[in-house]
């Protein structure tokens, strides 16, 4: 299973391995990482996963939809060029080692 | 030799028994009585919920379907066109939007809870959760007052079926086509005097240019009515009895009612009325050792995902420390409730302004009369009485 890396809000690093197919936010939540909420349970509704991406790696990430844009409008921390929602990213095996950072708040 | 039928009594009852032999020793069972799998494992439901490619809704996502109804709303679509459909509707239903909603709501928990007062015993659904769940979902609608408890009756009726045939009776069926009557009635005045409400703007929406399917906002806004009065009233009427049943942490929540959203997050994972919705297999499935045909039906068991002990510690234990994240009690994935929000700012507000009349009560029965649903879970009454 691929490993993903999140940097919780309080600086913490926390290594899951995580099944191919599930997404990030219920990676996270699953496993008690600290700095995400998922208040929506995963239908992109509620902007209660916000996470920064890893700069480097965002290029290998299928880009977010029309929904995910809108709805990281409504994100309560600072929006940044490499803010997605966690529950839009699906685990793969070419995500292996991705690294993500939580916000400081999420509602 | 077990045997799972949830369309059984015993297990309208206490499924949670049986949900422990499926996922210990049947993690992949096939009911010969549901004439479909059942998975009741929390991570083989939360990766089946995610494969809507595999697992799809276009056939149905209640256990027992209503018909003409798969592929026509938002649970029985798949997408791409489902998220376009949800698209239109999402942003309603976003918390922030709920925010203005918030005095409203209090208003009718008030008055609600204002009939209480007094009462050594009262009927927890008939004297209080129902009367707050149309009302809240009358105002979110701008539906017109005058046949609340109607809708009401036949909005629990529809969700129901016949434990002895399996299947939906007549009187469900003719529920459902009241309301499909009723939700045409109310769209068709929308549209000749549009207001800014969801129903205005839904009736009237389009995808890629193309008016929706008068199908779909006409099943689409009936699921909507049955959602926001039967699901929230099942949500409400298990949170009444978890907090009935467990008076510590009942006194907790009077005491501090910032704790209700702690005890509600619990209660959805304890006892979900959302117990079991259905997908269809697109493709062969090999799991723990059982090969699931293209074409079968699959249940996902929310309701005993939530008890796994493989993903929460001590499941049968209700403890509103757990903050249980990540629970299947709005189901999960593309198809998560769209009402979370609401619900959650509904009953919050509801048993808030309840404990204020009633702080200290308990189930007069410890037998419920339980609704027949192969798919919800929540009694038909509930009597409690205050001390």
């Amino acid at each position: 299973m691929p490993n993903i890396t999140y940097i919780e809000p309080s600086g913490q690093s926390v290594t899951l391995s995580l099944p191919v197919g599930w997404n990030l936010m219920q990676g996270a939540t699953a496993n008690g990482v600290d700095g995400i909420l998922g208040e929506c349970g995963g239908s992109c509704a509620c902007a209660t996963c916000h996470c920064y991406v890893d700069a480097s790696r965002l290029g290998e990430l299928p880009p977010p939809s029309e929904g995910e844009l809108a709805m990281l409008a409504n994100v309560s921390s600072e929006r940044r060029p490499n803010s997605r929602l966690a529950c839009q990213i699906k685990v793969s095996d070419a995500l292996d080692g991705l690294v993500v950072t939580l916000p400081p708040t999420q509602e | 030799m077990f045997s799972f039928d949830p369309y059984s009594p015993v297990v309208d009852a206490d499924p949670f028994p049986f949900y422990k032999i499926l996922r210990d020793e049947f993690p992949c069972f096939w009911s010969n009585e549901a004439q479909m799998w059942i998975l009741s494992r929390y991570a083989d439901i939360v990766a089946a919920g995610n494969d809507w490619e595999t697992y799809s809704s276009a056939k149905g996502n209640l256990m027992t379907e209503l018909p003409g109804r798969a592929g026509a709303t938002l649970g029985t679509t798949d997408p791409p066109r489902h998220d376009r459909l949800r698209g239109l509707i999402q942003q309603a239903f976003m918390k922030r939007n709920m925010e203005t909603l918030s005095e409203p709501i209090r208003n009718i928990a008030r008055e609600a809870a204002a009939g209480l007062r007094g009462k050594k015993q009262f009927e927890f659904i008939g004297e209080f959760s129902s009367k707050f769940t149309v009302r809240v979902l009358f105002a979110v609608l701008g539906l017109p007052l005058g046949d609340e408890q109607t809708v009401r009756d036949k909005a629990v009726l529809m969700v129901q079926s016949d434990a002895k045939t399996r299947a939906k009776g007549p009187e469900h069926i003719a529920a459902y086509n009241w309301m499909q009557d009723y939700a045409a009635k109310v769209i068709a005045e929308r549209r000749a005097n549009p207001t800014n409400d969801l129903i205005s703007q839904f009736s009237m929406a389009e995808i890629d240019g193309d008016k929706l399917d008068e199908r779909e906002v006409l099943l689409t806004t009936s699921t909507l009515i049955m959602a926001g009065i039967e699901s929230l009233g099942g949500f409400m009427s298990m949170f009444a009895c978890n907090m009935a049943d467990f008076a510590d942490a009942r006194r907790q929540c009077v005491a501090n009612p910032a704790l209700l959203a702690d005890a509600m997050e619990e209660s959805l994972r304890f006892n979900t009325s959302a117990q079991r919705f259905r997908r269809c297999l697109q493709k062969d499935v090999e799991l723990h050792g059982q090969t699931m045909r293209a074409g079968d039906f699959v249940c996902m068991a929310y309701g005993s995902g939530n008890r796994d002990e493989r993903q929460f510690p001590n499941p049968d234990l209700y403890d509103i420390t757990r903050k249980p994240r990540g629970h299947l009690g709005f189901g999960g994935g593309v198809h998560a409730c769209l009402g979370t929000a609401i619900a959650r700012l509904s009953v919050k507000v509801a048993f808030d302004e309840l404990h204020k009349v009633i702080p200290e009560y308990r189930r007069v029965h410890d037998q419920l009369d339980w609704m027949p649903s192969s798919t919800f879970r929540s009694p038909m009454r509930l009597e409690l009485a205050a001390l």
